[in-house]
């Protein structure tokens, strides 16, 4: 191995599908890299975190979004691929359902994964009979792949308002007061509730207590958790839970494509294609939660993402339509820890379970350059100034900084295999064996910090529309906490569907419903000069090769649906 | 069952395993009467010509897969040692054949007299009838039939010939379809699950507690006795067209007359189904045949004249196998009998091979999803790759006989699964 | 590049990639057997594969497994199970009853055949077959930790002859042993909250 010493810098390639596109720098080979991580770095420099936000993080750059021009929120800023999807024109047309069968329900889920199922649960709980649809099966969301673990404020040394704090101030203090106490108040509630599902937890060495890990950007350990696979844990239990529920109903293979309304203006339901008729299907409800998670597969800014297949903004862009009002949706977290190189897993997460555990972050010159446990922003807006100032790590064209294991393994023998078995898992996907290599990470897009604005029981701007989980905005401010999506999705999927079951009570299923909002909604796209040939919602993202029109027949489709491409 | 009483087994001269004065059932004395206890008694005066005569008489397996007789025998027979098994396989479950259970039920004598030649010939002194019990009351009057042979002073003859007592006995089978393949056989009777085992070792090699064990069909047994009797130019002068000796052909499907047929091995097949099953039901015209099993190649009417024997058939890609013949009209759905064909497959799978389980049940699926008219092009891609990757998969050949019906049915009515397909 | 045969469909894909990558670029509509695109822990991408010159077919999760030249592919559906007992969280709530549930919620349990079909389709190398014995013999906490990484993909569900659906069982033993989990600070803390002795003061 070569000696550190001045080295010609390998210039990253424009071109590259690993590059990202405002940056312009070189990078140190990796080879050169490893000799210079040889050497125990020096602490790293506190960071002055909103110069370092301003200037490095994604959605600060020069054109990473613009104003809506439509809708109840027209005016507020969210990215230009995510603007294109909120502002397009409808799938389908009275014409398309009116042969459609009709189906009938008291409440209507729409999303399959953590939060969908808490909200069916809690409104077959109140007696309510529950259809729950979902773009690919039950369970095959995000909720399934978190890693690290859910936040509830249980230590003694921890409270309620140390979980309070630390949310809005990890959210740039951009969250809803009322949501953030919300979430931490009833989160020990959801703890207790998880465990009745069948939820296990790790107990810590006395073996009386909830084992508990540090987040980046908490005061004390407040992430409870399953091994590193929580997500895994909660998703599969919960599935069980709604699958062999009698009172529930789950649609596979079955997206979202437009909400229903009454003269009132009130969700009635929605229309449903499935992908096992190739047909569509009305359903009619008496309240509707939408639970459709985020937006990665947008790939915002370009970015990898470590998103399932799913996260294409569906429910943002139903909501939005129908007249909800959004929030914080210019706001993206980046977590830091995606794999940057191979090529073939790049965007795929790293739990952030390792740095919770001590791994450190270095750059191409072996230096620390971040508190690697600050919030997820400022890591990753660290990183990405690493990278764009010239010190970041290329291997085979690909770009990163090093996520020192072999550094944590030698300070904590045998970690590795016990805590981190994702990790390996990754790294041995990758053809790499962590303990003697590090891994070469980057930011990868990882979650949608706003979303539709909802009052604490999940209700928004439009009578008989609940959300909950990631489709929500207002918890998490302009920056989630690690810990805390699981979290939300329980709290608020609980509350939703309580609220939902109440409502549709109330109101008996069914009832008149229609697609009367696609007129007015095209008549305000055609008065702010916006096209209509582009449709959305996207329900698959382009990798995936759906074409709804050759779907919904197969002998004449000539050429792909008009889905908008992100 | 039914069809067994019917007027059918009046045809002549072919019958020599059903011929009225062999249906004696349990009864040894009647089976005496009939001419048996002859091939025995040649065997016993000359041991050592008994596979040669098989050989000269050109006896193949009647299981399905028609391998020469006298070579199986002849493995078992060079093994040494006098700890040797000679097993009658009369597990009989495929769907659409029932003739074991008619031979076995009806004229059992001539079966366990076959399987106690065999055992002189290959020196074995243990003797399994391995019956179905699923099959009302044929292991019970096996069993009868067992004991009375027990009785008979000429196991004692046996004995002395083989150097040790001879035990006979008959053992339920499993009743699975499974438990019919050699190997699971061999498990079953070990008293394990019958899980068919790799091959080799081969049964002739290493078989029950790793004796060497002669496994046959009932029917190729069955026929043993009288070709001792006879001789071997007497069986082969039994077929036709050079095929020797005769076979049971269990006829089903839209036929007037379904039944079981005992003709000469290598009557046509449009003479087995115009002339013994009385033509096509209702004036039908005629579509298929799915053959033995139902795991074989399909015959369409471009077959009709194809002689049912064992060259002849696979000379035009297909297997006589059991000699099932499941007879389809035009108007039946040839994509939904595969379908129900696959599920009775997924259905008896083992479980050993995930590719055999899951692949079959993947199949099932696809063909249930054309048949229900949801099917797409895509779906039938999925089930050609199906066909392609699967065959092999398997420690039996299990899947490759779901496979072949499946590949076999989309090569020769590829059009009607395409008519099926949704738009 | 390399060349791979998927559900009927000839393709090109980099080396280096994955199954389910080499089917997106194949041009396969990705909506079924698909989820997590690469993390191996929705279990939806089941399939079959063979490797070029393989005697069998074998069973993975093509998002975890590397095309290779040669290589067929196909994908199996989200298979509906035999119809499984209902059960809510109250099966669970009693923890000296629910070996007795399991045994009636899972009568073919108690069938094992023993062929092993179920280890040999796990995806994850997970004792599956060990793992419903010690459901059946009322070890919970053995079966709870050898389904520990299950990720439900049901392929073990599917190889099964008789219908066992061992994912389950696991997945039944864990919930009944978690569902009596009692954290002293998870219950100090629920008092503290019911009694008003800790709240959140909101600040704007």
């Amino acid at each position: 191995m070569s000696a550190p010493g001045p080295m010609p810098p390998t210039a990253i390639q424009r071109t590259d599908a690993t590059a990202i596109r405002w940056i312009d720098a070189t990078a140190i080979r990796w080879i050169d890299a490893l000799a210079a991580c040889a050497a125990a770095p020096a602490d790293p420099p506190a960071p002055d975190a909103p110069a370092l936000l301003r200037r490095w993080h994604p959605d600060a750059q020069p054109n990473a979004t613009e104003p809506l021009r439509v809708g109840a929120s027209a005016g507020m800023r969210c990215p230009p691929a995510l603007a294109a999807l909120l502002q397009a024109n409808t799938l389908i047309d009275d014409v398309d359902v009116a042969g459609a069968a009709v189906v009938e329900t008291d409440v209507l889920v729409i999303g399959g994964g953590g939060g969908g199922c808490v909200a069916a649960l809690t409104a077959v709980a109140a007696g309510r009979k529950v259809l729950v649809v979902t773009k690919f099966g039950l369970g095959d969301s995000n909720t399934v792949m978190a890693e690290g673990g859910i936040q509830a404020a249980v230590g003694a040394e921890d409270s309620l308002q140390a979980h309070y704090d630390d949310t809005l101030a990890g959210g740039q203090r951009a969250g809803d007061p009322t949501l953030v106490r919300t979430l931490v108040s009833e989160g020990p509630a959801a703890i207790r509730w998880l465990i009745g599902q069948g939820m296990t937890f790790d107990l810590d060495e006395s073996g009386h207590n909830l084992r508990r890990k540090r987040a980046g950007g908490t005061s004390v350990p407040r992430i409870l958790s399953t091994r590193d696979v929580t997500g895994l844990e909660l998703m599969r239990v919960l599935r069980e839970a709604t699958l062999l529920r009698p009172g529930i109903t789950v649609w596979n293979r079955s997206p979202a494509v437009e909400l229903l309304s009454d003269a009132a203006g009130r969700c009635r339901g929605a229309v449903i294609y499935s992908l096992y008729l190739h047909r569509f299907v009305t359903v009619r409800a008496g309240a509707v939660i939408l639970t459709t998670g985020g937006a990665g597969r947008l790939h915002i800014n370009d970015f990898p993402t470590s998103n399932h297949l799913g996260a294409t903004a569906d429910g943002l862009v139903l909501a939005y339509r129908l007249g909800a009002t959004l929030r914080e949706v210019d706001s993206f977290q980046y977590h830091p820890t995606g794999v940057a190189w191979p090529r073939a897993l790049r965007g795929q997460l790293i739990s952030e379970a390792a740095r919770s555990l001590g791994a450190q972050l270095r750059n191409g010159r072996g230096e620390r350059f971040v508190p690697e446990l600050s919030p997820r922003d400022v890591v990753a807006a660290a990183m990405l100034r690493e990278i764009g100032e010239g010190r970041g790590v290329e291997r085979d064209g690909c770009v990163g900084v090093l996520l020192d294991t072999p550094g944590l393994e030698r300070a904590r023998p045998g970690v590795l295999a016990q805590s981190l078995v994702s990790l390996g898992h990754v790294a041995h996907k990758s053809g790499v064996d962590p303990v003697r290599e590090p891994m070469l990470v980057c930011p990868t897009l990882h979650y949608q910090n706003g979303g539709i604005a909802i009052a604490a029981d999940g209700a928004t701007g439009v009578p008989g529309l609940f959300c909950a989980g990631e489709v929500a905005g207002g918890i998490h401010g302009r920056n989630r906490l690690m810990g805390n999506a699981l979290l939300e999705l329980v709290v608020f999927g609980r509350r939703a569907g309580a609220a939902a079951a109440g409502l549709a009570q109330a109101a008996g299923p069914g009832g008149r419903a229609n697609l009367d909002h696609v007129q007015d909604w095209r008549r305000a796209l055609v008065a702010a000069g916006l096209p209509l040939d582009a449709r959305a919602p996207l329900l698959f993202p382009e990798i995936a090769n759906f074409d709804l029109t050759a779907d919904r027949a197969p002998h004449r489709a000539p050429h792909r649906a008009a889905a908008v491409a992100a | 069952m039914d069809a067994l009483t019917r007027d059918q087994l009046a045809i002549e001269p072919a019958r020599v395993l059903t011929a009225p004065d062999l249906l004696v059932g349990s009864s040894l004395p009647g089976w005496h009467a009939a001419g048996g206890g002859i091939g025995l008694r040649r065997a016993l005066e000359d041991r050592a010509g008994i596979i040669g005569v098989l050989e000269r008489a050109g006896l193949r397996g009647l299981g399905g897969a028609g391998f020469p007789t006298h070579r199986k025998w002849e493995a078992v027979a060079a093994q040494p040692g006098p700890e040797k098994v000679v097993v009658c396989n009369g597990n009989e479950d495929e769907p659409g054949t029932f003739k074991d259970r008619f031979l076995l039920g009806r004229t059992p004598h001539q079966v366990i007299e076959g399987a106690l030649i065999a055992a002189l010939a290959v020196g074995a002194r243990q003797v399994v009838m391995y019956v179905n019990p699923h099959l009302g009351s044929v292991l019970p009057t096996v069993a009868e039939a067992v004991a009375a042979w027990r009785a008979d002073p000429v196991l004692l003859e046996l004995a002395a010939a083989l150097g040790g007592p001879v035990t006979l006995e008959a053992r339920a089978s499993s009743g699975r379809y499974i438990g019919g393949e050699e190997t699971a056989v061999v498990a079953w009777l070990e008293g394990s699950f019958p899980f068919p085992r790799r091959k080799p070792p081969f049964p002739a090699e290493s078989g029950v507690h790793g004796k060497p064990t002669l496994i046959n069909n009932a029917e190729t047994l069955a026929h043993v006795p009288h070709i001792l009797r006879h001789g071997a130019a007497w069986f082969r002068s039994r077929g036709r067209g050079g095929a020797p000796g005769t076979k049971l052909f269990s006829l089903s499907g839209d036929v007037q007359r379904p039944g079981l047929y005992e003709l000469p091995m290598g009557t046509p097949l449009a003479e087995l189904i115009e002339e013994h099953g009385g033509g096509m039901l209702m004036g039908r015209a005629f579509k298929a045949v799915f053959t033995g099993g139902p795991s074989n190649t399909l015959l369409t009417a471009d077959h009709l004249d194809v002689p049912l024997d064992f060259d002849s058939v696979r000379a035009r890609g297909s297997r006589l196998g059991t000699g099932a013949m499941i007879v389809v009209s035009e108007g039946t759905s040839i994509p939904r009998r595969v379908t129900e064909f696959v599920e009775f497959f997924a259905e008896s799978s083992c479980g050993q091979c995930p590719p055999c389980k899951t692949g079959t049940y993947q199949l099932a699926t696809l063909l249930h999803r054309i048949d229900s008219g949801h099917g797409t092009r895509a779906d039938l891609d999925s089930i050609r790759q199906l066909c392609g990757l699967l065959p092999g998969s398997g420690r039996c050949g299990l899947i490759d006989g779901a496979v072949t019906v499946v590949a076999s049915s989309l090569e020769r009515f590829g059009a009607e699964y395409e008519s099926m397909l949704r738009g | 590049m390399i060349g791979v045969e998927i559900d009927g469909r000839s393709a090109q894909a980099p080396e280096g990639t994955t199954v389910l990558l080499a089917a997106a670029a194949a041009g396969l509509p990705l909506t079924g057997n698909v989820g997590c695109m690469g993390q191996g822990v929705c279990g939806a991408c089941r399939a079959l594969v063979r490797r070029d010159g393989a005697a069998t077919a074998e069973t993975v999760l093509a998002c975890e497994t590397r095309a290779e030249d040669g290589m067929r592919v196909s994908f199996l559906d989200r298979f509906t199970l035999p119809r499984q007992a209902p059960y809510d969280e109250t099966a669970l709530a009693d923890g000296w009853a629910a070996y007795e549930r399991m045994l009636e919620l899972f009568p073919n349990a108690q069938n094992c055949r023993h062929c092993s079909g179920c280890d040999r389709a796990c995806p994850k190398g997970l004792s599956v077959q060990t793992g419903v014995m010690q459901a059946t013999s009322g070890d919970f906490g053995a079966a709870a930790e050898t389904f520990a990484l299950c990720v439900m993909c049901n392929l073990c569900a599917a190889a099964c002859p008789e219908s066992i659906a061992p994912n389950h069982v696991g997945l039944f033993a864990r919930r009944a042993l978690a569902a009596s989990q009692r954290p002293t600070d998870l219950i100090r803390r629920l008092h503290q909250i019911v009694t008003g002795a800790m709240a959140v003061e909101t600040t704007p």
